[in-house]
């Protein structure tokens, strides 16, 4: 069995170009448009996928830091804003306004929201993903990384090693005054660059034997871009823009100041939220489903393994 | 038809007086596996790298290189990077990225090959090389065994119709050589390709090769099939002679006769060896009298041990595994003693220990008197102690090896005065230069000359410290036979004068050749120790060729000299 998860979730094992556009279209929507109930959709799934994702580590970050946060932000937001129409009552001489709590309110779940994203995002996206949408776009910089992801820890050991070569014919660097000490420290940089440049020759052969330099490089990579991942990317532009046509057309629309108004929940409107909770809930759906089949394999491998062993006994 | 062919190639590097190359025809069929082997400097590498443009040095060049009937120079880049693989010698500054799955697939985004067919490429070979295992993994995760096989197959998923390997296996331990060179034997069998290798460790190779292209002074000596090239140089009485495996040797030095075919496999050796002393009417159980070669030094009993190290425990972290399990181990006074074990048993681990870099947890380290747990590692330079590291490059911090030994002996809190030696500084560089044989090599920059002579150069350094005790880790590394006899005469005269050797080496010929005492380490701590000709008669499996080759006849026969001077003794009873 691996000692490390090769996926944080079934969301994960998909290609990052879905992963990014996901989130891209979440933090978008949640940031720029502060409709309630788009925001409520985005911050319980978002919650819910952190913590599916990150498990009780997440439940207590959740408590400890985003919630003191976000009443913070609540509080904060009506104590210095005064704008709006319904005053609710005054403190010091300063009129409180319902619209105003209720921006505070929006504007704490926003950030609670975009916070959870980006925890949630840091556990999907990995390194080698973010290296993988860049090489796409910059081949030549993916390898560059790569490479330098390759040298420094390789010059870190080969620092050690001279150290220690020293220290056995009594070059100690730990040791002398000062002077002493930075004067072989130097002898030991200046001998690691000359390593470093006489072993890059060898690399360069490397690379020149292996056609480096041709023209029409190509950046490979082990991620599939698969059936799946196709759908979701139909699916995903799909609902967005269904999202984003219902904003244009003004049928989905929400007004803090200087009275709070929000749209009428008419049909149109209510599959405009249904897309959007399809796409915030998407990574869930694709856990639960596939959880659901790892449960009813396991039910099935662990009966016949019953079967089996039983059978074994007789 | 010939894949190679090469007229009368001759080569001189810029500013240099004479050939490198000079003269070479050569001839490579398709499919064929070709051996290349001679001293290092002979040429190899050089003529290796004419086989593909992108390597070949600049220089002044006549003579004619044919690839596939064409001269090379005329195949594009492109056609050169697909259809000829090179593999070079070290096996860590030929990987050029991080993981082992971009490594691989390296090559095929040169050329500019789609995602979908770079995987099913590299998916072939990650299956044909086992290395599934570790296809995610980092490239620094690997062995140097399994970085060298990455290496290999990093070349091969551009399934190229040669493969040219300069020297693959020095810097490898001798399990992961005979690995990567049974995979090379696959690929040559399974897959047809060509295989062009040179090598300096013979005895697994060269039964593996259809021909064996023997080189000195950039001309090719001999050429022909393993099991008739050693009547050839015999023929020369050329040295090279001495660098065949030893059932050859053994074979060459016995018999006169030319047509036979030599036996090269140990298997091919028993077997000639038990027609020879049937033929011969031989005793099996003729008595053997000790003398010259791993004779047992005689002991300085006067002296205390200059290591002695009881129930050592070490590992690198608390939670860590334990590296070092009871470790007892008892060095005489001017005896060169041998440490042998595979990989990863803990030898390299133990000489830290010894020389202070690492502080057990449990048991005593006393090394030249002094207990290494409370002093540092400057106390035990103090005392005498010299450590030779595996890398000779990591002890080099001058421009010329001349400066370098001269910050030895001048610059150093050290000077040699306080340490005993009576000469001045100017008398002791020259003298010691003469003994490692470095005296012409002594203004060039420490990078620029052969391993075999960083070796030297390396311990011309240490030596100038004038150690009472030298420990060594892995010294003959990367070295042919050559330098290994000058290495142990060398090592031979400083024991004669006193110092005590400790070698930790995987190179059981040399070991059997000339320790004093041998030891064998397995699982953190020492199995067994005796004297090389007891050590390796004792062992089944873990010995030297000669012995495997000679055991059902002759006990402790363990270099290809006894079996040589034992066959010769039973001739003349």
């Amino acid at each position: 069995m691996r000692a490390t998860k090769l996926h944080a979730d079934a969301f994960s094992g998909c290609n990052p170009i879905v992963n990014f556009m996901y989130f891209a279209f979440v933090l978008g929507i949640t940031i720029f448009f502060l409709h309630p109930v788009l925001l409520g959709i985005s911050f319980v799934s978002g919650m819910v996928y952190s913590i599916y994702l990150n498990g009780g580590k997440a439940v207590k970050f959740n408590l400890a830091f985003l919630l003191p946060l976000m009443v913070a932000a609540a509080v904060i937001n009506p104590a210095f804003n005064h704008q709006g129409v319904t005053i609710l009552t005054y403190v010091r001489m300063n009129p409180i306004t319902l619209e105003s709590i209720l921006y505070g309110i929006a504007a704490a779940v926003m950030i609670g929201s975009v916070i959870l994203w980006f925890s949630c995002y840091n556990a999907v996206m990995t390194s080698d993903k973010f290296l993988y949408l860049f090489g796409r776009i910059i081949p030549a910089l993916s390898l560059i990384i790569s490479m330098a992801l390759r040298f420094v820890p390789r010059y870190k050991a080969q620092i050690k090693r001279i150290t220690n070569a020293q220290r056995g014919i009594g070059r100690d660097v730990s040791s002398g005054n000062v002077i002493v000490r930075i004067r072989s420290g130097l002898s030991i940089l200046s001998i690691l660059v000359t390593w470093a440049l006489e072993n890059a020759i060898e690399t360069a052969d490397s690379m020149k034997s292996r056609g480096y330099g041709l023209k029409g490089r190509t950046a490979y990579s082990n991620f599939r871009f698969d059936f799946r991942d196709r759908i979701l990317v139909v699916a995903m532009l799909l609902f967005f823009a269904g999202i984003i046509a219902s904003i244009a057309l003004h049928r989905l629309s929400v007004l803090y100041f200087p009275a709070f108004v929000i749209n009428v929940p008419d049909g149109f409107v209510l599959v405009a939220y249904a897309e959007y909770l399809i796409i915030c809930t998407l990574p869930l759906m694709l856990d639960i489903r596939e959880d659901l089949i790892w449960r009813t394999l396991r039910l099935k491998i662990v009966s016949s393994g019953n079967k089996s062993s039983n059978g074994a006994d007789v | 038809m010939a894949l190679y062919e090469i007229k009368n190639l001759k080569f001189k590097y810029p500013e240099s007086e004479t050939f490198a190359l000079d003269g070479i025809d050569l001839s490579v069929d398709n499919g064929e596996f070709l051996v290349l082997c001679g001293k290092s400097g002979c040429g190899k590498s050089t003529l290796l790298r004419h086989l593909k443009t992108v390597l070949t040095p600049h220089g002044k060049r006549i003579g004619e290189i044919l690839f596939s009937g064409k001269p090379l120079a005329e195949a594009d880049l492109r056609t050169q990077t697909s259809r000829i693989g090179f593999v070079l010698q070290n096996p860590d500054n030929q990987i050029v990225t991080d993981k082992v799955w971009h490594e691989l697939a390296f090559g095929l985004e040169s050329l500019g090959i789609g995602d979908a067919v770079i995987r099913l490429r590299v998916a072939e070979m990650a299956s044909f090389f086992g290395i599934q295992g570790w296809y995610h993994k980092s490239v620094f995760e690997l062995s140097g065994g399994q970085k060298q096989l990455l290496n290999l197959a990093a070349v091969m998923t551009m399934q190229p119709e040669v493969l040219i390997l300069d020297e693959p296996t020095s810097q490898l331990d001798p399990i992961a050589a005979s690995d990567f060179l049974a995979t090379i034997k696959k690929i040559n069998t399974e897959i047809g390709t060509t295989v062009i290798l040179s090598e300096h460790r013979l005895e697994e190779v060269l039964r593996e090769a259809d021909n064996v292209v023997v080189m000195g002074d950039g001309k090719i000596i001999a050429k022909d099939a393993p099991a008739h090239i050693g009547h050839k140089l015999k023929a020369l009485k050329d040295p090279m002679l001495y660098a065949m495996p030893t059932p050859m040797r053994t074979f060459l030095a016995l018999e006169e006769s030319i047509g036979e075919s030599c036996p090269v496999t140990v298997r091919e050796g028993r077997d000639y060896l038990a027609r020879y002393a049937g033929a011969e009417g031989m005793a099996t159980e003729v008595g053997y009298k000790t003398n010259g070669a791993g004779s047992c030094h005689p002991q300085r009993s006067s002296d205390p041990s200059p290591v002695a190290v009881k129930d050592v425990w070490f590992r690198y972290e608390k939670n860590g595994e334990d590296i070092l399990r009871g470790l007892t181990l008892d060095v005489r006074c001017g005896e060169m003693f041998c440490v042998v074990g595979g990989n990863g048993t803990g030898k390299t681990t133990a000489l830290g220990v010894l020389s202070g870099l690492f502080k057990p947890y449990r048991g005593k380290v006393s090394v030249l008197g002094v207990d290494t747990t409370k002093v540092g590692s400057a106390a035990l330079f103090e005392k005498g102690l010299g450590v030779l590291p595996q890398d000779p490059q990591t002890l080099f911090t001058r421009s010329s090896i001349r400066d370098d030994l001269l910050d030895m002996v001048s610059h150093g809190r050290h000077a040699p005065s306080e340490r005993g030696f009576t000469a001045s500084p100017a008398e002791v560089l020259p003298e010691i230069a003469e003994l490692t044989e470095i005296t012409t090599l002594l203004d060039q920059h420490p990078y620029d000359v052969s391993g075999g002579e960083q070796q030297r150069a390396a311990l011309a350094k240490v030596l100038l410290t004038n150690p009472k005790l030298l420990l060594m880790d892995e010294p003959t590394k990367g070295m042919d036979s050559f330098f290994k006899r000058k290495l142990a005469g060398i090592l031979r005269k400083l024991r004669d004068g006193g110092m005590t050797v400790l070698i930790v080496s995987h190179d059981l010929e040399f070991c059997a050749q000339y320790a004093d005492r041998c030891a064998l380490f397995f699982d953190g701590n020492i199995v067994t120790e005796n004297a090389p000709r007891a050590f390796f008669s004792g062992n089944s499996f873990y010995t030297t060729a000669a012995n495997r080759m000679s055991r059902h006849i002759f006990e402790e026969a363990i270099t290809a000299e006894d079996v040589i001077e034992r066959c010769r003794q039973a001739k003349q009873r």
